[in-house]
Parts: C-alpha cells; sequence; structure tokens
C-alpha cells in the first residue's frame, strides 16, 4: 500500500473538510472510514449553521467564520450541497424569555454581528403560520441551511479532484509508532498506510481511534433526534427554533418552560425547517443514551406536540418518519482542534457536538493551518487536547 | 433482472428517481442500500422504500456482483405508516 503526507480517520463534517483543506494546502492526503462517506453523525443531524445558537465570544466567531466560508464554497463547488442562508428566527414565549433574548442579541451586536429583536407583529408577518400569541423573537439574517450529507460529498468530491484518495469501508486495526511515541503509519484490513501525520476525525468514535495511540479522548455519544415530514406546502421561511433551545443545549439557562411533563423529562426544544426537498424537519431531542441511536417513541410524541404548540397546522400534516443519531459532546461544549503533545503527528479534530456542521468548514482550515505550521485565524488555544492533559494513558 | 431495465425506467415512485440514477450513485461509490438513498434519494419518500428497496438491491446486486445479503437494509425507524403530528401528539398509532 502507499505512504500519504497525511492519514485523515474519518469521513463526516469535519473530517472531510480537512481532508478538502490539506489537499488545497498541496499534502497528498488519504481519507479513511470504516463505512460510508457521511455514514454517521453527518447524515443524522440537522441542516443549519447558525450563529445565533452559540456563545459569545470564539464559539460565535468560528460560526460566523465558517458560515462565510460556506457561502464561498457555495460559488466555487460544482457539487451542489443546497446552501441557502435564509436566516434564523429565535422565538419568545414569555416576557422573561424575550428580555434574557434581548441582552444575549444585544452582546452579540455589540460583537459586531448582525443580530435583532423583532416583534410579535413582525414575526406574523415574516411566518404567517407561526402560532399567534408569541412575544417576539431574534432575527439573525445570515445563518444558513445545507443539506449536511451533501456537504461532505462535495468536499470528497472536490477534494478528489485535488488528488485525495478515499478508502471507504477500511476499518484501522492498529497506529504504528515509533521510539520517541511518534506516528509512522495505519494497519488497516485493505493494507497498511505510512505516514507521518494521522488527524483524527471521527467524532464520536474519536475516543477509540485515540486508544490506538495510547491516548484518552473524553468525548462522549450524545443522542438528538427529529421527526421528517411528508413533502408538503412551505409553511415556514427561515429556520426557527425557540428560545428553550439554549437551555436544551447548554443545561445551563436559568428559566423554567411552561411545559408537559412529556416535553420536560425529554427535554424536548422546538426547532424546525423546511427542506430544499419540501419536507419539513422538526426537533428536537437530546439525551445520553451511549451509541442507542433507535427512535424513542415518547420522544417522537414530545416532539410532535412541542412542534405543534408553534405550528398548529402540523396536526394535519403527515410524519414519516424519525431520525436519531449520536453527536460527540465534550463537557466544555468546545471541540477539540489541536496537536497531541503525546504523540507527535498524531491530531485531533472532533467533539463539535451539534456543531458539526456548522463548524466544519472552518474546522478543516484551521486544521489544515495547523499541520502545516501556519498561524492559525483565530488564537484556539481553548481548542487545545492539552486541556484534558491528564487523560494521557 | 436489472439487465432488463432500462435506464429511464423509475424506480422509486415517492421520489421519482430512475434506474440510472441509481447505477449513477453505485459509480460514484454506494455500495449498499443507504449509500444509494443517500446519495439520489431513493427509498427517502412517503413509502420509507417499502416499493423500491427490493429493486435497489436488485440493481446493487447485478451492477456490483454481489449477493442480496451483501447489500444491508435501510434503518427501520418509526412511524411504520404516516401519521399525522397531531394523532401523533396525542398517542396514536405510531
Amino acid at each position: 500500500m502507499k505512504a500519504y503526507d497525511v492519514v485523515v480517520i474519518g469521513a463526516g463534517a469535519i473530517g472531510t473538510s480537512v481532508a478538502y483543506h490539506l489537499c488545497e494546502k498541496g499534502y497528498e492526503v488519504a481519507l479513511i472510514d470504516h463505512g460510508d462517506i457521511a455514514n454517521g453523525s453527518s447524515s443524522h443531524c440537522d441542516a443549519v449553521a447558525l450563529i445565533c445558537d452559540k456563545q459569545p465570544g470564539l464559539d460565535t466567531q468560528m460560526g460566523a467564520a465558517s458560515i462565510a466560508l460556506y457561502k464561498e464554497l457555495a460559488a466555487k463547488f460544482s457539487y451542489d450541497f443546497e446552501f441557502d442562508q435564509k436566516g434564523c428566527l429565535y422565538v419568545c414565549e414569555t416576557e422573561s424569555e424575550y428580555e434574557a433574548a434581548s441582552a444575549y442579541a444585544n452582546r452579540q451586536a455589540q460583537d459586531g454581528y448582525d443580530m435583532s429583536m423583532v416583534d410579535a407583529k413582525t414575526l406574523a408577518e415574516m411566518e404567517p403560520y407561526l402560532a399567534k400569541d408569541l412575544i417576539g423573537g431574534i432575527w439573525t439574517p445570515g445563518d444558513a441551511a445545507m443539506s449536511p450529507y451533501k456537504v461532505c460529498f462535495a468536499f470528497t468530491e472536490e477534494a478528489k479532484k485535488l488528488g485525495l484518495k478515499v478508502y471507504t469501508y477500511c476499518s484501522i486495526q492498529k497506529i504504528l509508532l515509533g521510539e520517541k511515541n511518534q506516528v509512522e503509519g495505519i494497519e488497516t484490513d485493505q493494507g497498511t498506510i505510512y505516514t507521518k501525520k494521522i488527524i483524527n476525525c471521527a467524532g464520536v468514535w474519536a475516543p477509540d481511534v485515540g486508544k490506538m495511540a495510547g491516548i484518552e479522548i473524553p468525548i462522549q455519544p450524545r443522542k438528538g433526534m427529529n421527526l421528517i415530514s411528508e413533502k408538503t406546502k412551505r409553511i415556514v421561511w427561515h429556520k426557527i427554533l425557540e428560545f428553550g433551545y439554549m437551555m436544551s443545549k447548554f443545561d445551563d439557562i436559568n428559566f423554567k418552560r411552561n411545559v408537559s411533563p412529556l416535553v420536560e423529562e425529554y427535554n424536548v426544544a422546538f426547532n424546525i425547517e423546511y427542506t430544499n426537498d419540501s419536507n419539513i424537519l422538526l426537533g428536537g431531542y437530546r439525551g445520553f443514551r451511549g451509541f442507542d441511536a433507535r427512535s424513542e417513541i415518547e420522544a417522537m410524541k414530545a416532539i410532535a406536540e412541542r412542534g405543534m404548540r408553534f405550528f398548529p397546522c402540523l396536526k394535519d400534516i403527515n410524519c414519516i418518519r424519525s431520525y436519531a443519531g449520536v453527536r460527540p459532546f465534550v463537557v466544555d461544549h468546545l471541540p477539540i482542534v489541536s496537536d497531541v503533545e503525546a504523540v507527535p503527528g498524531f491530531y485531533i479534530a472532533a467533539g463539535h457536538e451539534g456543531d458539526g456542521i456548522c463548524l466544519s468548514p472552518i474546522t478543516g482550515k484551521i486544521m489544515a493551518q495547523v499541520v502545516a505550521g501556519e498561524k492559525t485565524e483565530f488564537d484556539i488555544s481553548k481548542l487545545k487536547f492539552s486541556r484534558f492533559e491528564k487523560n494521557v494513558l | 433482472m436489472s439487465e432488463i431495465m432500462p435506464d429511464d425506467m423509475i424506480v422509486c415512485r415517492c421520489e421519482e428517481i430512475t434506474v440510472g440514477e441509481i447505477k449513477q450513485s453505485i459509480r460514484e461509490g454506494a455500495k449498499d442500500i443507504t449509500g444509494v438513498k443517500r446519495r439520489v434519494r431513493a427509498g427517502m419518500g412517503l413509502c420509507q422504500g417499502r416499493t423500491c428497496e427490493k429493486l435497489v438491491q436488485q440493481i446493487l446486486c447485478s451492477e456490483l456482483n454481489i449477493c442480496p445479503e451483501q447489500t444491508g437494509r435501510s434503518t427501520a425507524r418509526p412511524p411504520v405508516r404516516p401519521v399525522t403530528f397531531g394523532e401523533l401528539a396525542e398517542g396514536g398509532v405510531v
């Protein structure tokens, strides 16, 4: 088998972007996955890149840079990944939510982001099918949608034009390390690949790859679930989330919603979007269930109930499928985009939880800068693996 | 079987996907039912592959020279038939 400058492990939204950006820099790159392209989390998620669900600071900065990159790539790529800068509404049910939302939007606007409050009247004009009793919401016009798995196919196909070699349905058996613990190659069921650099982009499975290099990566699977409607007329024009989504995402927003015990139990936060293929995606639920990605009937009921609170007309629209996947959760809600001091030549770009699609382009760009030894676009010291240093086995 | 299916024959009626489009997805790297589904939407419509899955399987087998066991299946997910969000929320048939 061949030798490559860099081997990227994991062909999801992160791995395919990292592979593309490395190819763009002129490296000879191989991309390995134990299944197909976009086989894991990147085909079991929703379809947006938002800044209005990010914490102020680095999180938002990366989100905004990533959306800007998506826009450039959509214009440049011949593979259409259905990029649509449709904007996002974060809707509030109560005055206290509206106050918290205003404070958040002001903070983001002070940092220079295009985010503003809209009142109930404007909300009703923008989304005529939305429940009429809502107070208002945050409007973020730059937020965007895309097909998550087509993003992975697009990066892969465009990178192939730059020389990328793809090994799908290829299982890694061993990572070969040298005397100084440096990366030397990978043994796979399709033969040995020699390389001095490995980028672990295996998301929720990154800890398994890490173990092969003797490090423990603190990423846990966190389940996410959504419902899909039949093809239907357009009832929603923007991405819409309820303000309580923040609570569901970060678990640390200090307010209680007036919801049923079922919605409360499953921590369901309403979000909705209309796809390119005329289906509605309705979410969502997050929970810790290990790697069990089966659909949960009670969570489906709760998602439907919560959806109808915001879009009463969903009542008569058919649900044709549910889907669930696991997201790579990191306890501080920041991804790991870093080298690993204990294993020279081993890098990690993983742990984006529900932001993998959003942060795919910028993560790929930054990781390629790290590998090339260039100055990165942002100060990414907060994303370093060394924040979990004690995890060296 | 798939040798006698013309390229313009519709296989997935819900999403209107033809034999030719499915063969193209296989040339682009699809190796199983899910791989075809993700590339061209065969099986993503109202019937969720009830009608076309076996046909897609036959095309995969003949294009890749594999047996039906190697094509996998699409993941079974509730609801087993379309049900309105209203019925769903009330705990109706899933």
